[in-house]
């Protein structure tokens, strides 16, 4: 019984990490929230196959990107959506904007492909390592290092200017001198 | 950047090594992560207290 108040602490501690995995997934607060309170529920029900002493972020995600995948599949049949164009749409926060870039990166990690976007977000903001990715995905770990090579290609044309901005521009800098507006490109909103 | 090279035992050695030598460059990294930490630093949602408050008092029950 101790055990299980000792799994339910872990799990709470754990609660602000699925949080932000659920949202860089689905890129929708409320949506990824739901999807975290779903997490929890399955967890609970079947902390009996838990090993203790393994990784219970990594199995967390795994339940969460479960539920995220099948709430998926309900969705195609509630959308007719077979590109996930709208479903990339309806995921965007309308009001988590504060950050701009922030947001542009939610709204491009949005535009990769769901196998891509869960394994840059895994070993790149989660820090986990590419062979507990590669648990949480079911996959082998090249396959795990082959989808974050292809969603940096993606997510480099897509943020490229900003990273150039980031990175401090090369060339503009003259322009930029003048009142310290480092901004060549303010066309995007 | 971690850039761990190894290979699970009986998998096949890594195919994609060409693109991800260089995995995933420090801006878009470190613009993941502060994605990810801005959520981490939120506040957790009351909602998920009470169902954790729930769950705890459904095993005390049991």
């Amino acid at each position: 019984m101790t055990g299980h108040d000792h799994f339910l602490e872990q799990v709470t501690a754990l609660l602000p990490a699925l949080r932000a995995f659920g949202r860089s997934l689905c890129g929708d607060p409320a949506r990824a929230d739901d999807l975290v309170q779903d997490t929890v529920l399955k967890a609970w029900t079947n902390r009996e196959q838990f090993q203790s002493g393994s990784n219970l972020k990594a199995w967390l995600f795994t339940i969460l990107r479960n539920c995220y995948y099948s709430e998926l599949r309900h969705r195609k049949f509630e959308i007719e959506d077979p590109d996930g164009v709208c479903a990339g749409q309806v995921a965007i926060a309308p009001d988590h904007d504060a950050k701009l870039h922030l947001r542009d990166l939610s709204r491009a990690l949005q535009q990769l492909p769901v196998d891509q976007r869960e394994a840059l977000i895994l070993v790149c903001a989660t820090g986990l390592s590419y062979e507990e990715a590669a648990d949480v995905c079911q996959v082998a770990v090249g396959t795990i290092k082959s989808r974050i090579a292809r969603a940096r290609d993606r997510l480099v044309e897509l943020l490229g200017d900003d990273a150039a901005l980031v990175a401090g521009p090369p060339v503009v800098g003259a322009l930029a001198d003048v009142d310290g507006a480092t901004e060549p490109r303010s066309g995007g909103l | 950047m971690v850039m761990s090279e190894k290979i699970k035992p009986g998998e096949p050695p890594e195919t994609a090594a060409t693109s991800s030598s260089e995995p995933v460059p420090d801006w878009l990294t470190s613009r993941l992560r502060r994605m990810f930490s801005d959520v981490m630093d939120e506040p957790v949602p009351d909602e998920f207290k009470a169902l954790l408050k729930q769950l705890e008092d459904k095993e005390r029950g049991s």
